[in-house]
C-alpha cells in the first residue's frame, strides 16, 4: 500500500515535472520571439521565473474555474466561467469573447453543413427532387 | 506548556483514574466532575470529532450565558458533559499523556484554589493558544463562577463590556463611569452587547475581573496600546462632558462639533433629569436605548456615538444617554463603528416607532441612512479582507426589517441591500479580530446625511447643526466614509501619517470597494441571480484566499463572530443537539 502510494506520488511528481518542462519550453519560445521583436535579451532566470509563474497561475485558474462552475451549480467548466475568470483584464476579456463568438459561429455553421449533408444523403435515394428542395431549404437555413 | 502539562497530568492522574472507575458524579464538586469528564473525554482521543462538538457545546453555554439564565446552562452543560463523560469513560485509559493547552488550563483551574480563579488573566496570559483554549478554560472556570453569577449579575454585565483586556479596558472605564453617573440606565445592556460581540474568552475574563475592576483595568501588562491613549479617552470623555455643558446653547457650525456635543448633551440630560426641559423625552431615549442595544449586541459605545451623531439632529430630544457618543473621534473602535452602522438603522427604526410625530423626518433620515449604509456596506465588503462572512445574511435579516419597515428609497439595487447587512456584520467582526484598515464608512455617511437632513427645528436647546450643511450629494457621504476609514487606518498604524498618505489610502480603499462590489455583482449574475447572496460572498472570500481547502467559512465564522451571528450562519452551531463522535 505504501509502496503504491509512493509510486503514485512519484508518478504524479514526474508528471508535474514534465508539464513544467513543457511550459518552460513554450515560455522560452515566446520569449525568444519577443526578444527578436523588441531586440532585447531575456536571461535564463527570467524565463524560468516566468514559466514557474505561469504554472502556478494555471493552478490558480483551474481552482477558480472549478469554483465558478460549482457556484453556478454546474459540474462542467463553461466558457462563462472562463470569461468570469478573465474579466479582470479588459483586453483579454474582449479577446476571449470574440473568440467565443467565432467558435460558436463556426460550430453553428458546421452543424448546418452536417445537416445539409445528412439531408442530402437521406433524400437522395428517395427522390432527387426532394433532395433538391432540401438542398434549397438548407441553403436558406 | 508540555512540562507543566505533564506535571499536572501526573498530579491528576491518580484522581482521574479513581474517578474514572467510580461514579463520575460522585466525589468531587459538580464543576470538578464536569471538568474531569471533559478532560477525560478530550484525552480519550475524541478530539477529532468530540472536541469540536464539545467545543461548540462549551462555547454555546459560555456565550449563551450572557443572554440566558446561567442555571440552565449549568444544567445543560452538566448533562452534556456527563453524557460525554460516560462515553469517554470507555476510552479513558492511557490517554492522559495527551495534554493540550486546553486541558492544561482546565487542570490548573480545577486544582487551583478558589482565590486564584478571581485572577483569570494571569492564567490566561501565559497561554498563547487561540481562543479555543481560552473558551475551554472559561468553560471550566465558568462552572465555579456560575454560583457567583446571580449575585454578580449587574456588575457582571458591566464587566462584560470589558471584553479583551487591551481594548475593552477603555470601554470598561467608560461604562463604569457611566454606571456611576446613572445606575438605572439600560447601559448595562451595552456591555452586554459588547460582551456578546467580543470573544467568548474575554466575556469570562470580564466576569472574573468584575470584583477587581479597579485593579484589572490598570493592568499595564495587558495593555495593547500605550496607556496614554486610555487616559486620553477618559480625559477626553470628561472634557466632552464639560464642553457639552458649555456648548449647549452654541449653534454647531461643523458636523463634528455638534455631533460630539449632542451626545454629551444627552448624557448630561440623563444624569440630571430634573435640570433639563427634556425630561419628557428622556423616557423615549431610554426606550430607544434598549432597543438600540438590544438589536445590536455589540460594542456600541463608539458606534452609538456615531449613530447618535447622525441621529442627533433628528433625535436631539430623544437620544440622550448615549455615552459612547462622547468619544466619536477618540479610540475609534472598529467594531463600535460597525455596530453604530447597524445600530443606526435599528435605532432609527426604533426611535421612529417611539416618536411618531417625526415619522416623516425619520423616514427620510432612514432612507438616507439606508443609502449611506448601503454605501458604507458596499465599501465594507471590500474591507472585509478577513471577515467577509456569510453572517451577512443574518445581518441582512436585521437590517431588512429596519429598512423595509421604512420603505427605503432606491438604494443601489438589491445587491447593496442584501450585501450591506452582510458587509456590516462581516466588517464588524473582521475589524474586531484583525486590526484592519477598512473600517466602516457607515457612521460618517450616515452622520453627514442625517445632519443634512436635519429636520424640523427641534424645540429644545440643541443647536440646529446641519442646517448649514444642506442636502449633500451622495458622493459626499461616501467621501466622508472613506475619510473615516482613513482615520481608522492611521489609528491602527500607531504612528502619525501624512495627509497625502491618507488620501492615497482613501483612493485605494475606494477602488478596492468598487472592485469588490463589481465582483459580487458578477458572481451573482454568474449564478443567474440578481441578488447577492452569501454564496457569492463565500466565493469572494475564497478568491481572496481567506477561505480555502483548509479553512472553511464555518471555521472563520466560528473564530471571529459572536454566537448570535454564528447561529444564524451555521444552523447547527446553536441547535442544542448533543453531537456524539461517530464511532
Amino acid at each position: 500500500m505504501e509502496e503504491d502510494k509512493a509510486a503514485e506520488e512519484q508518478q504524479r511528481f514526474s508528471y508535474r515535472q514534465r508539464l513544467k518542462a513543457a511550459v518552460h519550453y513554450n515560455v522560452g519560445c515566446l520569449c525568444e520571439e519577443v526578444a527578436s521583436d523588441k531586440e532585447i535579451q531575456f536571461s535564463k532566470q527570467t524565463i524560468a521565473a516566468i514559466s514557474e509563474l505561469t504554472f502556478r497561475q494555471c493552478e490558480n485558474f483551474a481552482k477558480d474555474l472549478e469554483m465558478f462552475a460549482r457556484h453556478a451549480k454546474r459540474s462542467t467548466i463553461n466558457t462563462e466561467d472562463v470569461k468570469l475568470l478573465a474579466r479582470r483584464s479588459n483586453s483579454l476579456l474582449k479577446y476571449i469573447t470574440e473568440k467565443n463568438e467565432e467558435l460558436t459561429q463556426f460550430n453553428s455553421e458546421q452543424r448546418a453543413k452536417k445537416k445539409k449533408k445528412l439531408e442530402e444523403e437521406n433524400k437522395k435515394p428517395v427522390e432527387p427532387a426532394e433532395a433538391g428542395a432540401a438542398g434549397r431549404d438548407s441553403s436558406t437555413v | 506548556m508540555g512540562a507543566g502539562g505533564a506535571r499536572l497530568c501526573s498530579a491528576q492522574a491518580p484522581w482521574v483514574f479513581a474517578t474514572k472507575t467510580t461514579n463520575p458524579a460522585m466525589p468531587c464538586a459538580e464543576l470538578g466532575c464536569r471538568g474531569l469528564e471533559r478532560r477525560l473525554k478530550e484525552s480519550s482521543g475524541y478530539r477529532g470529532l468530540g472536541f469540536g462538538a464539545q467545543k461548540s457545546l462549551l462555547e454555546i453555554p459560555s456565550s449563551r450565558r450572557l443572554s440566558i439564565s446561567t442555571k440552565m446552562n449549568v444544567r445543560q452543560r452538566s448533562q452534556r458533559a456527563r453524557s460525554i463523560g460516560r462515553l469517554a469513560h470507555v476510552q479513558t485509559s492511557g490517554h492522559l499523556e495527551e495534554q493540550t493547552p486546553r486541558t492544561l488550563l482546565k487542570n490548573i483551574l480545577l486544582t487551583a484554589p478558589e482565590s486564584s480563579i478571581v485572577m483569570p488573566e494571569s492564567v490566561v496570559k501565559p497561554v498563547p493558544t487561540p481562543q479555543v483554549v481560552q473558551s475551554s478554560k472559561q468553560e471550566s472556570s465558568r462552572g465555579s463562577l456560575e454560583l457567583q453569577l446571580p449575585e454578580l449579575e449587574p456588575p457582571t454585565t458591566l464587566a462584560l463590556g470589558l471584553l479583551a483586556p487591551g481594548r475593552r479596558k477603555r470601554r470598561l472605564r467608560l461604562s463604569v463611569f457611566q454606571q456611576g453617573i446613572d445606575q438605572g440606565l439600560p447601559l448595562s445592556q451595552e456591555p452586554h452587547g459588547n460582551a456578546s460581540a467580543s470573544f467568548l474568552t474575554s466575556s469570562l475574563n470580564l466576569t472574573f475581573a468584575t470584583p477587581l475592576q479597579p485593579q484589572s483595568v490598570q493592568r499595564p501588562g495587558l495593555a495593547r496600546r500605550p496607556p496614554t491613549r486610555r487616559a486620553v479617552d477618559v480625559g477626553a470623555f470628561l472634557q466632552d462632558l464639560q464642553d457639552t455643558s458649555l456648548a449647549l446653547a452654541s449653534p454647531g457650525n461643523s458636523l463634528r462639533t455638534p455631533a460630539a456635543t449632542l451626545p454629551t448633551d444627552t448624557v448630561l440630560e440623563d444624569t440630571q433629569p430634573f435640570s433639563q426641559p427634556l425630561v419628557g423625552h428622556s423616557p423615549s431615549v431610554y426606550h430607544s436605548l434598549p432597543y438600540l442595544f438590544h438589536t445590536e449586541a455589540k460594542d456600541a459605545e463608539k458606534a452609538v456615538s456615531h449613530r447618535t451623531q447622525s441621529n442627533g439632529p433628528r433625535l436631539q430630544n430623544h437620544s440622550p444617554g448615549k455615552p459612547a457618543q462622547l468619544l466619536p473621534t477618540k479610540a475609534k473602535k472598529v467594531d463600535a463603528l460597525a455596530m453604530s452602522f447597524t445600530n443606526t438603522s435599528s435605532a432609527i427604526s426604533g426611535e421612529d416607532e417611539v416618536e411618531p410625530s417625526q415619522d416623516v423626518v425619520s423616514e427620510e433620515a432612514e432612507e438616507m441612512m439606508e443609502e449611506s449604509l448601503n454605501m458604507g456596506e458596499v465599501k465594507d465588503t471590500t474591507g472585509t479582507q478577513g471577515s467577509v462572512r456569510t453572517e451577512k445574511s443574518e445581518r441582512h435579516a436585521e437590517m431588512t426589517e429596519a429598512f423595509e419597515a421604512k420603505e427605503p428609497e432606491g438604494s443601489s439595487g438589491d445587491k447593496d441591500i442584501s450585501a450591506s447587512p452582510e458587509l456590516a456584520s462581516s466588517t464588524t467582526e473582521f475589524l474586531q479580530t484583525r486590526q484592519l484598515q477598512f473600517p466602516k464608512s457607515a457612521p460618517p455617511p450616515s452622520t453627514a446625511i442625517l445632519s443634512s437632513e436635519d429636520l424640523e427645528p427641534l424645540p429644545t436647546r440643541l443647536p440646529p447643526r446641519a442646517r448649514t450643511l444642506g442636502p449633500r450629494p451622495r458622493q459626499d457621504p461616501y467621501k466622508t466614509g472613506l475619510s473615516h476609514y482613513a482615520k481608522l487606518f492611521s489609528f491602527y498604524a500607531r504612528m502619525p501619517m501624512e495627509k497625502k498618505a491618507l488620501e492615497m489610502v482613501e483612493k485605494c480603499l475606494d477602488k478596492y470597494f468598487q472592485h469588490l462590489c463589481d465582483d459580487l455583482e458578477v458572481f451573482a449574475s454568474h449564478a443567474g441571480r440578481k441578488t447577492v447572496r452569501p454564496e457569492d460572498l463565500e466565493l469572494l472570500m475564497h478568491r481572496q484566499g481567506l477561505v480555502n481547502d483548509q479553512v472553511s467559512l464555518h471555521v472563520l465564522v466560528e473564530r471571529h463572530l459572536p454566537l448570535e451571528y454564528r447561529q444564524l450562519l451555521i444552523p447547527c452551531a446553536f441547535s442544542g443537539n448533543s453531537v456524539f463522535p461517530a464511532q
